[in-house]
């Protein structure tokens, strides 16, 4: 065991530093007296050999992409090409500040420039801006817009946004953070959109509808169409959540649908890496009517003229542009994530116009992985205590799917939580657990575009064995990670939420 | 694959998007490119860019130009730290659980509150969720319902950020007044009594540190929470707010751990007393065992949060910084008490030899002559701030910030901004321009 803390030592690695230029009783004086720290922090004292092993011990008791496979349902972990990481530590990103004049920083606004036009044709939307910096903020952000597009249309009354059963949390939260009140809507029976129940929904009071298609279950809303058309005669409007549009990239897209603001994340659809839970980006794409609420500024460009500087050499001029009096102002203090925007600008590159073979692949993987977990071959599928059931019944799927345990709990008492615990064992991640909630002991997988066949059929295997492992060892799983089951709601009562120190 | 599930074509997955919605041309977008010709214009594109390492700069407003040691983007990009999602399966996420852990002991050491959470967007975000939260907490009790302070020196873009999350919630933000020697006004802070919140920045967007900001809380009262922004850098010589009545501390953590990166990603800090502990926002770490009693980490209150709580939730926050926030915590590691200390020291000391540098230029005057400040301090000017910068930058020199730009009023004003690594070459250098500059404005 490692512990930060016991590290007590010397001075410090942090101790090689240059002295203050004016020495450290003049430097001392520049603080009024009584504002003087009386006494240090309470950090290690570590050197830099101790913290490297330090860490480096923290890494190998973590589970990345980078360890093996990470179906996490509605999180989209692909594989994170390592040139992106290269790119973000060129000095003319890490070493940049947002408040530098345009002509310092031409290739940072060529390069959101391009992420901006990308986005909105990808999307059908007329107008993007990358300052969210996160799904959940470009939730807010658009949401906000809406807010403002209604106020300023003698609409301001409507404040009511409708959201699925089966929508991600982020989606009510967003809205309820804007002042909205929610109106959740109950999903048939086969998991869809329920029409009947939406048309009880809207009337005067709606401000929005907010979905995310293919719905969490990871199946196409076929009725899409129809919804926004409902939701518009009633004089809302439509948002996509685009948590997972890696499943329709240049199939479809939120504009054809119906759509009038849309959030993207990159992290998940461009490869930003999660990094433990963060940072992400959560770009957002309106219609021109949502145009001028969104924050400022946005990345423009025009011809170049004789007197401008060289610029990046393709015969633009780039600037930024402010969004004008009716913008809802800023949601993050500075341009957004940029170095996330520079990440996904690089992942989008490798495909270009081909982002249409991404969306394939990643639906290919999901409907190859579920056929081959639901279609066992008879020797498999006679171990299995039960089959798991379909979370909702559809010829395809598109990026990921969902399937009940519920028959394998009532069998033999082992619940989803259970398999989740035991995949961990098998050296995989466990796929995302009990969402979406219309889906009883649910797990959702996603495999997307990144991963082999081979690593999939091997996925399935252990799945078909867990079905029919001892259900003693099942429920007690896992065994061989770092920690075993963890006593989670220990944690809740105790709330020890720092290191005592080293005393 | 397809013929094992019995298809004959990859058009048939997609078969279930009605027709009159399917896009059926290709998208109108550039070529495929090679690992190395991606390389290739990341480089050129982003060479172009001006690094604020290539001249003297003085712009910080809010940011830092600071020097983050080797071992935190080696150690921080490890695959494991990098590509993993966010800890839900504690068994085999200990690391980053660990590592958060440790990072919200070391963010409440620095501020001297027992809670912290594992980041939040930005300063900006910190801030405004930290107000609201104060509000879920203190609105029952308060006398002036609904109604926020927020000092009027907070910068306008932060402001906005506040404007925005806080107003679905139906407050009202009063301004806190400052007196004209850029300290607080204690008269306006008595009015403040009783309402929800106060949020006050420590130093303030001029760099000042106001001594006076120690009797707040004594002046606003138990039922209002006294929120304070602070840079966190500064905190290894100024006294942390939580020892003089601080309930709520945000700030940028951005000096530790990454470089300004055009603006993210970078990382809030927040911590609080516990009485906020259930209404913060975020993610937290907490400590526990497993089933064999063995030491163990996990997500903690995770009732607050959206994918529980859903629209009741204490914020919206899902994905935050935490990569970024690793990355601090190294940084903060490797600093240890002493690093942290001299590092606050090097920067008071080149914003002081900065200042008395400039205020020495006959015709430049500080706008605050009697202030002390930590990394900023503003200048007024004979002409406009927008022409002395166009003039530095012609003579390759970051000079600082328009004032303008953030407050009606103040467009001869310069907020410049020094740091640990500027030296008397750049001070020189810039000094120099200013010199220059004048000469030519007065002939």
């Amino acid at each position: 065991m490692s512990d930060l803390f016991a590290f007590n030592g010397a001075e410090g690695a942090g101790w090689s530093q240059p002295p203050p230029s004016l020495g450290v009783d003049e430097s001392w004086s520049t603080v009024p007296e009584s504002l003087r720290r009386a006494s240090p922090p309470g950090w290690p004292r570590a050197s830099e050999p101790e913290l490297v092993r330090h860490y480096t011990w923290l890494s190998r008791r973590n589970f990345g992409i980078d360890t093996g496979f990470y179906p996490l349902g509605s999180c989209t972990m692909k594989h994170n090409p390592r040139l992106n990481e290269r790119i973000v530590q060129l000095p003319g990103i890490d070493r940049i500040h947002p408040l530098q004049p345009e002509h310092q920083i031409q290739g940072l606004l060529a390069i959101f420039f391009e992420m901006q036009e990308m986005l909105a044709i990808c999307s059908g939307m007329d107008e993007v801006t990358l300052q969210p910096v996160a799904g959940a903020q470009g939730e807010f952000t658009a949401m906000r817009c809406i807010q403002e597009y209604h106020r300023s249309i003698g609409q301001g009354h409507r404040d009511k946004v409708i959201v699925p059963d089966s929508a991600h949390g982020t989606n009510p939260a967003s809205a309820a953070m804007c002042g909205y009140d929610i109106i959740e809507i109950p999903s048939a029976v086969d998991g869809r959109l329920d029409l009947a129940a939406l048309e009880e929904a809207v009337g005067d009071d709606t401000a929005a509808m907010m979905i995310t298609n293919p719905s969490t279950l990871g199946v196409f809303e076929p009725d899409i169409s129809r919804a926004a058309e409902m939701v518009h005669t009633a004089g809302g409007q439509m948002y996509y959540d685009g948590a997972n549009f890696n499943a329709i990239l240049g199939k479809t897209d939120p504009g054809r649908m119906g759509f009038d603001a849309v959030h993207y994340n990159l992290h998940k659809t461009f490869s930003q890496p999660h990094g433990g839970g963060g940072p992400g980006s959560g770009p957002i794409g309106v219609k021109s009517h949502l145009a001028t609420f969104l924050p400022s500024p946005i990345a423009n460009r025009r011809e170049r003229v004789e007197d401008d500087p060289k610029g990046v050499g393709d015969g633009y001029w780039y600037v930024w542009k402010e969004v004008g009096e009716s913008s809802i102002g800023k949601v993050q203090q500075w341009h957004g994530n940029s170095g996330a925007v520079v990440r996904a600008w690089a992942f989008y590159r490798r495909y270009g116009r081909e982002l249409e073979r991404m969306s394939e692949h990643a639906v290919l993987n999901a409907n190859y992985l579920r056929h081959r977990i639901m279609n066992p071959d008879s020797d498999t599928a006679a171990r299995m205590h039960a089959m798991p059931l379909d979370g909702a019944p559809a010829e395809v799927v598109k990026h990921e799917f969902t399937l009940s345990l519920s028959a394998l709990k009532d069998a033999v008492g082992i619940t989803g939580r259970d398999v989740a615990k035991r995949l961990l064992d098998y050296g995989v991640m466990a796929p995302t657990l009990y969402f979406p909630m219309i889906v009883p002991e649910c797990l959702m997988i996603e495999p997307t575009e990144t991963e082999s066949k081979e690593v999939m059929d091997r996925f399935a295997a252990d799945f078909h064995t867990i079905l029919g492992e001892d259900p003693e060892i099942v429920t007690t799983a896992p065994h061989s990670t770092e920690v075993r089951r963890v006593d989670e709601v220990w944690a809740a009562r105790n709330l020890v939420l720092r290191h005592p120190g080293p005393e | 694959m397809l013929s094992e599930m019995g298809m004959s074509s990859i058009d048939e997955l997609f078969s279930d998007i009605p027709a009159d919605i399917r896009r059926d041309t290709p998208l109108p977008l550039r070529g495929p490119q090679s690992e190395e010709e991606i390389w290739a214009d990341a480089q050129r594109l982003l060479g172009a860019n001006v690094s604020l390492d290539d001249r003297p700069s003085f712009l910080a407003a809010g940011l830092a130009r600071n020097f983050v040691p080797t071992m935190v983007g080696m150690l921080a990009t490890r695959g494991e730290f990098l590509t993993s999602y966010t800890p839900y399966q504690p068994e085999v996420s200990q690391g980053m659980l660990q590592a958060m852990w440790e990072f919200q002991t070391m963010v409440s050491e620095l501020v001297g509150l027992p809670v912290a959470n594992v980041s939040m967007y930005d300063a900006s975000t910190a801030a405004a969720e930290a107000i609201t939260c104060a509000v879920r907490v203190h609105r029952r009790k308060s006398s002036q319902k609904n109604v926020v302070y927020v000092s009027m020196f907070v910068p306008p873009q932060r402001f906005e950020v506040i404007r925005n999350y806080t107003q679905g919630s139906g407050l009202e933000i009063r301004i806190l007044e400052h007196l004209e020697d850029g300290h607080i006004d204690m008269n306006s802070a008595a009015e403040a009594a009783g309402c929800c919140a106060v949020y006050v920045e420590q130093p303030s967007a001029f760099g000042i540190l106001d001594p006076g900001l120690m009797d707040l809380k004594e002046v606003i009262g138990e039922e209002t929470a006294l929120i304070v922004g602070v840079d966190a850098v500064s905190l290894g010589i100024v006294e942390p707010p939580g020892s003089w009545g601080a309930d709520i501390v945000v700030g940028e953590g951005q000096p530790f751990g990454i470089g300004p990166t055009a603006g993210g990603p970078i990382y809030g800090i927040f911590a609080c007393g516990e009485g906020y502990t259930r209404q913060m926002p975020g993610r937290i770490v907490g400590l526990t065992k497993d089933v064999d009693g063995k030491r163990a980490f996990t997500l903690t209150l995770s009732t607050r949060e959206q994918h529980i709580r859903r629209h009741r939730a204490t914020s919206n926050i899902c994905s935050n910084e935490t990569l970024i926030a690793l990355m601090g915590a190294m940084h903060m590691a490797l600093l240890g008490p002493r690093g942290i200390e001299r590092l606050a020291l090097r920067v008071a000391s080149a914003t002081e030899a900065t200042k008395r540098a400039v205020a020495s230029i006959d015709g430049i005057e500080l706008v605050d002559p009697r202030a002390c400040n930590f990394r900023e301090f503003a200048v007024k000017l004979p002409g406009e701030a927008s022409d002395a910068l166009a003039y530095l930058d012609a003579n390759g020199v970051l000079g600082g910030f328009d004032l303008g730009v953030w407050w009606e009023g103040m467009s001869t004003c310069l907020l410049i901004g020094a740091d640990e690594r500027t030296s008397e070459s750049d001070i020189e250098a810039l000094t120099a321009g200013l010199s220059s500059w004048l000469e030519g404005a007065g002939s």
